[in-house]
Order: structure tokens, then C-alpha cells, then sequence
């Protein structure tokens, strides 16, 4: 898969941009002028569309309530209050802003289908209260007689200098867009969204990230709502209507939820489709709603995505690697032990830890057994934050571990890879590593790459680094996995089954790769059944049966245990006498 | 006060038919069907339609627009449903938004934007009971409602093929393991929801009247009733429904039951609303698995 997926479409984007310039020169009656100015704000409305739908991937359903809030407030302001364009301008994206900074408290964390009714609630409320405060908002009927747009003490008349003022503030909009949406950011969401659970293990703060796209999302659409008022003249309730936000939302599906290009080509299709339709009348938007179905189940990623998939296949590009940079030497390098204290948790009624300790120090190599559901992946996962224990703690040499979040223990220096691989799939084997060097602050996009290069090469993978980890074999995302964890530079390595289903020359491969670490000083606690595999690696092994260690020293000790052997074989049959 | 609490008690009745067949889509499918409204703003229309063929109570039209809705729900499931199996849960809301949207607009083009009112369930004026007097269409609407209700509780509780159906419900993997065909039941499931939705345009058609834009409504009002009652559980749905019905129609009429109370912009419908998604969010933020918990464990 390409890295970037806009390069094969370069040209047919320049003419595509070639052409949006031309047009209102071309379709030049007021009402050409006023339906081109329109789509404008409807790129930027769907601009802001993209971050919280497209990147994070989260149905938010009050786009087109800050929207409206937008339109009303400047309406609102411009009317009774007299204010001038640039301070309603400025006033709508901060009341919109303020406005999902208050709803996101409550809603951001929820569940999908949580957020998708907590979010529609809100407009719906919005939705009410305008249309009963009439004292403020006008009541059903709306405000009408804003003042078009005054610039620098001059009254931007209608027609094309609006036009361009709007088309401007589009090109703006677009530029931060893209600004923000290219480089490890980009990537960054791409894990969010389609690999939440190991987002924060690589250090990134997914809560954060959310927040940051849903306030911009509410910025763009509060712009957007600032100048369609201004645009229309007239304000009503209609802007806060389901209809609104279903006419954003299937310009966004449409034209392609996380690229820049979409946002265009999916607000002008919208625009002009129901002008160019216009014989059709009432079923025109029955077809609309057809073609919104078509495109989600044909072309999920948009009609930009459909076409850079085609070309693609018409014109096979393959990437070329970066070249190999080597990784900068962490600073001074931690001696403290992961101490694992009574660490005890329970599901529902399920004892899963019961009171387990034991130490990892660093130069060593520890080997966590035990039978199917001992709770090996659960001391891992409260390890690194993914989930809490209950009673005890985790340390690293004095700080507690237990109480952070996932990201915060990751920027301590602890790693860890997957029993069940999560990386994400669309992306490239390189760039699923890259994302993980974007927590070291002089690190851009280049340089991520091509020292994510340096690891898949050591790591035996550099001959997949292009291609999207979807489509590799199981091996090979393990190996992806170790790569990404070490792109962290950890102290620590946590690794949850890291040989299971590889050939014998890939774990002797793997074996030697943990033996390094070792050298270079990095502690490493790995979750295993195949003993062959651990006996000729780890310096200790621990056994785990039913939540408590019942047994551990050097791989020879732990297995003539006898303790160890009933937990895995069962008590030894009684010969009779 | 009688009347008032059985009009609530009918709307309750009509949303927990809404609320059912979303619940039992979303517990089949693992999906949100954003369409249950629109499904219940067509099953209205459909019942205008059929009277308006064939002018009989809408008691006799009832098996009717069950079985026309039942086609209609699994079309939805063919097109909007197993095409995205295996997508992210966004795709699904998508489509069946879409959906909605078709189903809107389709109704806008054949029966117009205006009002219309559906056939009354049973033919004759007000039930006289000692001084007060009951509309005979609220508690036709009620007994219609039960029996729907109970029916569907028979078909879970005794009948073989609602042990699928449920069984499907809590763990696909495992139904299909133990040879249930997951995909039919899912199938059916959308056609049950559409039904329940669609009786429940019906029984509302009259009093309420039908538009084509009343879909929206009647979603938010199923998503909050399945919220409240938590996430997949039927009992919860109907007793989520049947609290927000009796606070949508008690709340506004409050000054008028206690005297002591002003009547201001503070009890009105708008406010009711208000109030109620008020307490959902509240719900969301400090119970997230609703009142009475959640049904349907998720898996990590």
C-alpha cells in the first residue's frame, strides 16, 4: 500500500483545483455565484466533519448543531448587537469550541452507540431551544436582515467578492486540515481509530487526541455557520435539523472521510447534484439517500479513496523504502527493577490474581508460564495500564504503575506487543512502526521512517515495510509488533506470546532478537507455553496457576518443580500399592 | 387524570413496540438500526394506504402492516445490513440512516408533506367509565400493544425458534457453532423490528397523525428508552419506554393535576423533552449501563 495515498491523484487534483478556480468565472449569474460561495462553506463545514468522523472515527451527530449555533450566534450579535463581521466571526468558532469543550466531559468516553444518541440529544435540544426562546433567537421563524460581510470598515458586497473572501477562509481551512491530518499525527489517529488498544501502549494519549479532533470539528463548523449566515442573510431553525447534519455527514462518506480532497469533491457533488437534478424533483432525494448507501458499502474511504484505489490497480506505484536510520542512544539509561507487589484482581467472581509478586530486573530475560487462564495476560495488561488490579501494585523502581493510564506508563519506558496482534491494518508494516517514534519530540515524519526502517531491518522484516499489515503473514506482524514496541526505546519489554505461531526458524530468529535486547541492557517479561523456546532463553522462568506463582528459578528448577508439573498435567495418577 | 394516564399509558405502549424491535436488532445484528423511526413513520403510511383501499378499522389492517413491514425489514437487513457485516459499527449507522433517509423522502414523494391521519383502531366514540370518560382508542391502543408484547415474550420464552433467536442474541459465534443459521435469524430479527415498528405507526397514526419527518422522533425516543432500560435488555426497553411516554404526557399536564404549580414555559412539551434528554445524558455519564444494567455482556 502507498504511504501516500494523495500522490497518484496529484494531477488529477491540480486540475480539479484548476477547474474550481475557473468556475465561478464561467457560471458567473448571482445565483451561480451564491450556490459556489455556499459550497465553500460547506468544504469547511465538512472539513471539520473529517477530524472527528474520518480520523477518530467516532459518528458524532452535533456537527451540524455547532453549525447552527455558529449561524445563530453571529446572527444573533449582528442583529441586536451591531457587531462587526470579524468579531462575530471570531465569537461563533468560541461559543461552538466552548460548546463541545462542555459536551465533551460527559460524552467523549462513551461507546459508540452511546455517542452517537448522546450527540444527537444535544442538537435535538439546541434544535428545541431555539425554536421556543423567540426573545433571542426569533422563535420558528429565525432572524432575518444580517448584515453581509464588512471587512476593514468596507461592506464585501455579494457576488464574487464574497466569494473569494469565503474561498479564502476554505484554502485556510484546508491548509491547517492537511497541516494537521499529514505527518505522525496523522498516523497517530490512524492507530486511535482502528487500533485503540495498543494507541496508548505506543504512548499516545487517545483521549487527548479525541478531544483535540472533536474541538476542531466544532471550530470548522462554527466558522462554516458564521458565514453562511452571513452569506444567506437569514437564519432559521432549519439549520439545526436532523436534515443538516445528514446532508454533512453524506458529503463526508461521499467524498471520503479522512482526505482534504473530499471534502470538496463530497460538498460539491451535494450542492450541485440537486441543481443538476432538478427535473427529478422530490425523488432526487430518494436517490440521494441511495447513493449514500451505495458509497458506504462500495467505497467506504469515498469516491477520493475509490480513485486512488483505482489508479493503484491501473498503474501499480510501489513505494520506495526509506533509507535505514539508526535510532539516537536514550539518555541515561534507568536501573530501577518492574516490581509486581500482591497484585490481586478478580472478574466478577473469577479470581484472576491472588496476590501475585515477583521482580523483572534489567539485563534479564524472565519467562511468565502457567496453564490457560492463570492470569499471565492479565498481570501484563494491568502492568502496562490497560487494565486495574484491584488490590496491590505494579512499581517501577519506586513509582507506582497501578492508577496510570496506558499512555503515561508507556512514556516511562514500558512496552509491550499483543497475544491477539493489534496493529493497524491499513496501514503500512513501516508505518505502523514509524507511529510509535512520534512521542520523541524532534522526531518528524522522515526521520520516523527511516528509523522504523532500522528496526524492521534488524527485526528481519524490511523486505515488508511497505506493504499494508494486513495482508502479511502472521510471522511477519509479530515481528511488527516487536518493532513498534521498541520504536518506544523502552526499558521494559512486556511480550504476550511472542512465538506463537511461528515456524522453528523464525522463533530461533526471535530467540537471538530478545538476546540482543538483553545485551543492549532492556529487561524483558515474556509470556510463553513452548518450553523448548524458553529454556534456552530466559534467566528465570515464573509459573502461574489459578492467579498464584507456584513456582519459579532457573528454566531447569521451574520444570523438575513438581508443583509446576501437576498444574500443567493434572495431579500425577495413584499406582496402586 | 384517568385520561391523562391513559394516554400515556398508550403512547408508552406504542414507543416500547418501537423500542422492542430496535433492542431486538441491536441485539442480533450488534448494530444501531437508525431507520426504527422511519420503519415506524412507514408502518403509519402503510396503514393510511391500506384504509384508504379498504376502509376497515385498523384492528382488521393490523396483520397487514405487519407482514408489509416484515418485507421491508428484511429488505433493510439485504441492503443496508449484510453487505457491511464485518465493518466498523459507523458503517451501520450510516446505512440505515441512509435507509431512513430513502424511506423519508419516499414517503414525502407518494403521500406528501402534510399530516395524515391513520385509520382508529376500533370504530365508535369514548368509553364511558362512571364520570370519566376514556378514549376508546387509547385503550384499544394498550390492549393491541400488550398482546403484541406478550406474543413476542411467548415466542422467546416457549417457542423453539425464539430460543435461537435468542441464543443468536447473546453469542453468534457460539449459535453458530452449535448450528444455528445466525445469518437468518439475524434476518428475521430485522423483520420482527420492522414489524413492532411499523404496529406501533400504526397504533399511533390516528391520534398522533403521521408526516414523513416523524422518524427522528420516534428513534431518539426507542435509543433513549433501550438506554434507560439498558443496553439489550427487552423488559428494560418496555420500562424504559413506558417511563419516558408517562413523563412526555404527566409532565406538561402537571399544573393542571396540582394547582399549586404555575403554568409556565417550565411545563411544556418542549421542556418535558428537554428534561428527558437531560436525564439521559446524566443516565449515560453516571450509570452507562443503563437503570437496570446491561442484558448483553460485550466481550473484551
Amino acid at each position: 500500500m502507498r504511504i501516500d495515498p494523495s500522490r497518484g491523484l496529484r494531477a488529477p487534483l491540480a486540475v480539479a483545483a484548476i477547474g474550481l478556480a475557473l468556475w465561478p468565472s464561467v457560471f458567473s449569474s448571482a445565483y451561480d455565484l451564491r450556490l459556489f460561495t455556499l459550497a465553500g462553506v460547506y468544504v469547511l463545514l465538512v472539513l471539520g466533519y473529517q477530524f472527528i468522523f474520518g480520523h477518530v472515527g467516532a459518528l458524532s451527530l452535533t456537527q451540524g448543531a455547532f453549525f447552527g449555533l455558529g449561524a445563530y450566534a453571529s446572527a444573533i450579535l449582528a442583529v441586536r448587537g451591531g457587531w462587526s463581521f470579524s468579531e462575530t466571526f471570531v465569537l461563533s468558532i468560541a461559543i461552538a469550541v466552548a460548546l463541545a469543550a462542555l459536551i465533551a466531559i460527559p460524552v467523549l468516553g462513551l461507546e459508540s452507540h452511546y455517542f452517537a444518541l448522546a450527540t444527537l440529544g444535544i442538537a435535538q435540544v439546541l434544535l428545541l431551544v431555539c425554536r421556543e426562546w423567540a426573545p433571542l433567537t426569533g422563535g420558528v421563524n429565525g432572524i432575518s436582515g444580517v448584515p453581509g460581510i464588512v471587512l476593514f470598515g468596507r461592506a464585501v458586497p455579494g457576488g464574487s467578492p464574497s466569494l473569494i473572501l469565503v474561498w479564502s477562509l476554505v484554502v485556510i481551512g484546508a491548509a491547517v486540515a492537511w497541516r494537521i491530518q499529514r505527518g505522525l499525527y496523522g498516523l497517530a489517529f490512524h492507530v486511535v481509530r482502528s487500533a485503540p488498544a495498543a494507541a496508548g501502549t505506543i504512548g499516545l494519549d487517545s483521549g487527548r487526541m479525541r478531544l483535540a479532533a472533536f474541538l476542531l470539528s466544532a471550530a470548522y463548523a462554527g466558522a462554516a455557520g458564521a458565514l453562511f449566515v452571513r452569506v444567506n442573510g437569514i437564519v432559521s431553525p432549519d439549520v439545526l435539523e436532523f436534515p443538516v447534519m445528514v446532508t454533512c455527514l453524506a458529503m463526508t462518506v461521499i467524498g471520503g472521510a479522512t482526505r482534504v480532497a473530499g471534502a470538496f469533491a463530497g460538498a460539491f457533488l451535494l450542492v450541485y447534484l440537486p441543481e443538476w437534478f432538478r427535473p427529478l424533483d422530490k425523488y432526487y432525494l430518494i436517490a440521494y439517500g441511495a447513493g449514500l448507501l451505495v458509497m458506504i458499502v462500495a467505497a467506504p474511504d469515498g469516491l477520493l479513496g475509490a480513485a486512488a484505489r483505482l489508479r493503484q490497480r491501473l498503474m501499480p506505484e510501489t513505494d520506495v523504502a526509506p533509507e535505514p536510520e539508526r535510532l539516537p542512544r536514550p539518555e541515561v539509561p534507568v536501573t530501577a527493577p518492574l516490581i509486581f507487589r500482591d497484585v490481586v484482581k478478580s472478574f466478577g467472581g473469577v479470581k484472576a490474581l491472588q496476590g501475585v509478586s515477583f521482580e523483572v530486573r534489567r539485563g534479564e530475560i524472565v519467562g511468565l508460564i502457567g496453564p490457560n487462564g492463570s492470569g499471565k495476560t492479565t498481570l501484563i495488561n494491568i502492568a502496562t495500564g490497560l487494565e486495574t488490579c484491584d488490590g496491590g501494585a505494579v512499581l517501577y523502581g519506586n513509582q507506582v504503575l497501578t492508577g496510570r493510564a496506558p499512555f503515561a506508563i508507556a512514556r516511562l519506558g514500558i512496552a509491550r506487543t499483543f497475544q491477539n496482534i493489534c496493529l493497524a491494518g491499513e496501514l503500512s508494516a513501516l508505518d505502523n512502526v514509524a507511529v510509535a517514534r512520534s512521542l520523541d519530540p524532534g522526531v518528524d515524519i522522515e526521520t520516523a521512517r527511516a528509523q522504523a526502517m532500522h528496526l524492521l531491518e534488524t527485526l528481519g522484516a524490511a523486505n515488508f515495510a511497505m506493504s499494508q499489515v494486513r495482508a502479511l503473514p502472521h510471522g511477519v506482524q509479530r515481528r511488527i509488533e516487536l518493532a513498534r514496541a521498541l520504536a518506544v526505546q523502552p526499558q521494559f519489554v512486556l511480550l504476550d506470546e511472542p512465538a506463537a505461531g511461528l515456524s522453528e526458524r523464525e522463533q530461533a530468529d526471535l530467540a537471538g532478537q530478545i538476546k540482543t535486547l538483553r545485551t543492549r541492557g532492556l529487561a524483558v517479561l515474556l509470556i510463553e507455553h513452548n518450553m523448548p523456546f524458553l529454556a534456552g532463553l530466559a534467566d528465570r522462568l515464573i509459573c502461574l496457576h489459578e492467579g498464584r506463582v507456584i513456582g519459579q528459578g532457573s528454566p531447569d528448577e521451574v520444570r523438575r518443580n513438581p508443583r509446576v508439573i501437576a498444574a500443567y498435567l493434572g495431579e500425577p495418577p495413584r499406582v496402586p500399592a | 387524570m384517568l385520561q391523562v394516564l391513559a394516554n400515556g399509558l398508550a403512547l408508552a405502549a406504542a414507543y416500547a413496540l418501537v423500542a422492542l424491535g430496535f433492542v431486538l436488532v441491536a441485539n442480533a445484528a450488534n448494530a444501531v438500526n437508525f431507520a426504527q423511526g422511519d420503519l415506524v413513520m412507514a408502518g403509519g403510511f402503510v396503514a393510511v394506504a391500506l384504509s384508504r383501499l379498504w376502509p376497515v378499522p385498523g384492528i382488521v389492517l393490523l396483520p397487514a402492516v405487519l407482514a408489509v413491514m416484515a418485507v421491508l425489514g428484511l429488505a433493510l437487513s439485504a441492503i443496508a445490513y449484510f453487505p457491511l457485516r464485518g465493518r466498523p459499527a459507523t458503517a451501520i449507522f450510516v446505512s440505515t440512516i441512509a435507509v431512513g433517509l430513502m424511506l423519508e423522502n419516499g414517503a414525502n414523494a407518494i403521500f406528501g408533506a402534510e399530516p395524515q391521519a391513520g385509520p382508529p383502531l376500533l370504530p365508535g366514540a369514548a368509553i364511558a367509565l362512571g364520570p370519566v370518560s376514556l378514549s376508546r382508542q387509547s385503550i384499544a391502543v394498550i390492549v393491541t400493544a400488550a398482546v403484541l408484547i406478550l406474543a413476542l415474550e411467548f415466542l422467546f420464552a416457549r417457542l423453539r425458534f425464539g430460543w435461537r433467536l435468542r441464543a443468536t442474541a447473546q453469542d453468534r459465534e457460539m449459535a453458530a457453532s452449535i448450528g444455528i443459521d445466525v445469518t437468518w435469524m439475524i434476518a428475521f430479527s430485522f423483520a420482527l423490528g420492522a414489524a413492532l415498528g411499523g404496529a406501533a405507526g400504526l397504533l399511533l397514526a390516528n391520534s398522533f397523525f403521521v408526516t414523513p419527518t416523524d422518524g427522528i422522533n420516534y428513534m431518539l425516543k426507542a435509543y433513549i428508552a433501550v438506554v434507560i432500560g439498558g443496553w439489550g435488555s427487552i423488559r428494560g426497553a418496555v420500562a424504559g419506554a413506558l417511563l419516558i411516554a408517562l413523563f412526555e404526557v404527566v409532565y406538561p399536564s402537571l399544573p393542571l393535576l396540582v394547582p399549586a404549580l404555575p403554568v409556565s414555559w417550565l411545563f411544556t412539551e418542549t421542556t418535558a423533552t428537554i428534561i428527558l434528554y437531560g436525564v439521559v445524558l446524566a443516565v449515560l455519564l453516571l450509570r452507562p449501563r443503563g437503570l437496570f444494567g446491561e442484558a448483553v455482556l460485550r466481550r473484551a
